[in-house]
């Protein structure tokens, strides 16, 4: 009976390569999926639950209008983000609530039943928290 | 052999991180924003199921569509409703009698009185609120299941607005939907309420943050996350809906027996409780539950509310078990014994937490 001897387990230069690659390519979709800045996010709008308009961020810069259930709502692009400058809406909350430059987040006009959410690879919470109640 | 399998084991682990890619539908109704988030089973059905019935539950519920059933209800002073109305209103005397008219559904001709219905918000004369109360009583509303559907009968001159059990129910459904679609993870944001299904993607509780009431305008201040599964968290405050005038801040959370705003010294509470195990689909359970208290128990204060909670957790079937989070006024948080260990205050919040049994 002849007894088969492992093979000695020392890496190869080849094997090493792939390591590295494979590392390499894990850091890559990382800094694409966790990244910052708003490259890579889409802005999409619906009003009543269908969808209006659909616009990457990037290269979008200038302004935006929509009409929504009476309501006329101005956004803004930038690459810094996007936010609502103007609304007619009685409350306002859209205004107030600034930019958005996340994948995640929402501009929401309840009056319009006008949503404008950013969608990306993503999506982020700056609070470490999956939902906010109250 | 382990240097031809490395690198594969490599690129599992590496890309084994990455959580499936859910299904999402966000869409405003009932006066707020809903976001359905659903991963495995028929998620996509899913979500597309929830999203359809609550632009049907808003058709029926609402209370200022002129041609809802609440609406005609409100004008005709009976009849015939589908069975979306007619079990919400059967939970609804039901909660309005075990709270002792805590809740009370038929409060809406004084919040309306306030402006809360409208957005033209105004203090009525206390002469005005006198007339009113009378209006306000649950009790006197009556709901029979005939077939399919069912008799309703409100007292006279009164009008009813479910806005603060609706949502509750609607979480309800969507808890169906995800049963019925074999959902693995999943969560429904509604405003403030949430449903949470099962464990996050990665695995672990789900983290929900409890909003802060004293820094309502501060993104992203907490009182605290819970750690949640398989769960409702429904959450009242007064920070959510108030105007000022002459320098007084009157939020809409109206306490039934005075037809002013609540004073309590409460500023939020939390109702927390099981959304798995509903003997009866379709059916008001636990979400619709958790709606209701929250509401009550901001209305009766802390001491009532956690003499109510003993009380129901000593007579009740473990199904209905809920546990609470109490926000005061004074600079404390109150946990019950249920929720020990599950939620742990922001430390910038400067709240001190104490947990009740």
């Amino acid at each position: 009976m002849s007894v088969r001897r492992s093979p000695k387990l020392r890496p190869a230069p080849w094997d090493l390569a792939v390591i590295f690659a494979v590392l390499a390519f894990a850091l890559a979709c990382g800094a694409l999926v966790w990244g910052g800045g708003t490259e890579g996010l889409t802005a999409v709008v619906s009003v009543d639950g269908v969808e209006i308009d659909r616009f990457a961020l990037n290269g979008s810069a200038g302004e935006r209008v929509y009409s929504a259930n009476g309501y006329a709502l101005t956004a803004a692009v930038s690459p810094d983000g996007v936010q609502i400058t103007a609304s007619d809406c009685p409350t306002q909350d859209c205004v107030r609530m600034g930019t958005i430059f996340r994948s995640g987040q929402s501009i929401v006009c309840l009056p319009a039943r006008f949503i404008l959410r950013l969608e990306g690879e993503r999506e982020t919470n700056s609070t470490g928290v999956d939902a906010v109640i109250g | 052999m382990l240097k031809r399998f490395l690198p594969l084991l490599l690129c599992f682990f590496l890309t084994a991180c990455a959580a499936p890619e859910p299904a999402q539908q966000q869409l405003v109704a009932m006066d707020t924003v809903m976001t359905f988030t659903a991963y495995g089973g028929d998620a996509e059905a899913a979500v597309e199921a929830a999203a359809a019935q609550m632009r049907a539950l808003e058709n029926a519920l609402s209370r200022t569509r002129p041609d809802s059933e609440v609406s005609r209800l409100n004008d005709q002073g009976s009849g015939t409703t589908g069975a979306a109305l007619g079990e919400l209103l059967q939970a609804a005397v039901h909660y309005c009698g075990t709270t002792e008219g805590a809740f009370d559904f038929t409060v809406s001709p004084v919040a309306s009185a306030w402006g809360f219905t409208t957005d033209s918000f105004q203090v009525p004369r206390p002469e005005e609120l006198e007339a009113l109360l009378p209006l306000v009583d649950g009790s006197a509303v009556t709901v029979e299941k005939t077939g399919d559907a069912y008799d309703a009968v409100l007292g006279p001159g009164q009008s009813i607005d479910l806005g603060g059990i609706a949502k509750g129910y609607a979480a309800d459904l969507v808890a169906d939907y995800f049963a019925a679609s074999e959902i693995e993870h999943g969560k429904a944001e509604m405003g403030g309420n949430i449903l949470v299904w099962g464990t996050r993607p990665g695995g672990g509780p789900w983290r929900v943050g409890v909003m802060d009431p004293a820094r309502p305008n501060e993104n992203g201040a907490l009182a605290g996350v819970l750690e949640l599964e398989n769960a409702y968290a429904i959450t009242s405050g007064g920070y959510q809906r108030f105007f000022e005038q002459d320098g007084k801040t009157y939020h809409h959370i109206i306490d039934p027996s005075t037809g002013y705003p609540a004073d309590s010294g409460l500023t939020s509470v939390t109702v927390v409780a099981q959304a798995q195990g509903r003997s009866e689909p379709g059916k008001p359970g636990n979400g619709t539950m958790c709606d209701a208290y929250s509401t009550a128990f901001f209305i009766m204060g802390e001491e009532k509310a956690l003499d109510f909670w003993r009380n129901h957790q000593k007579n009740r079937p473990y199904e209905d078990a809920f546990d609470l989070i109490l926000v005061t006024e004074n600079g404390r948080i109150v946990v019950t014994e249920g929720l020990a260990g599950r939620f742990t205050p922001d430390a910038e919040s400067g709240y001190v937490c104490e947990t009740v049994s």
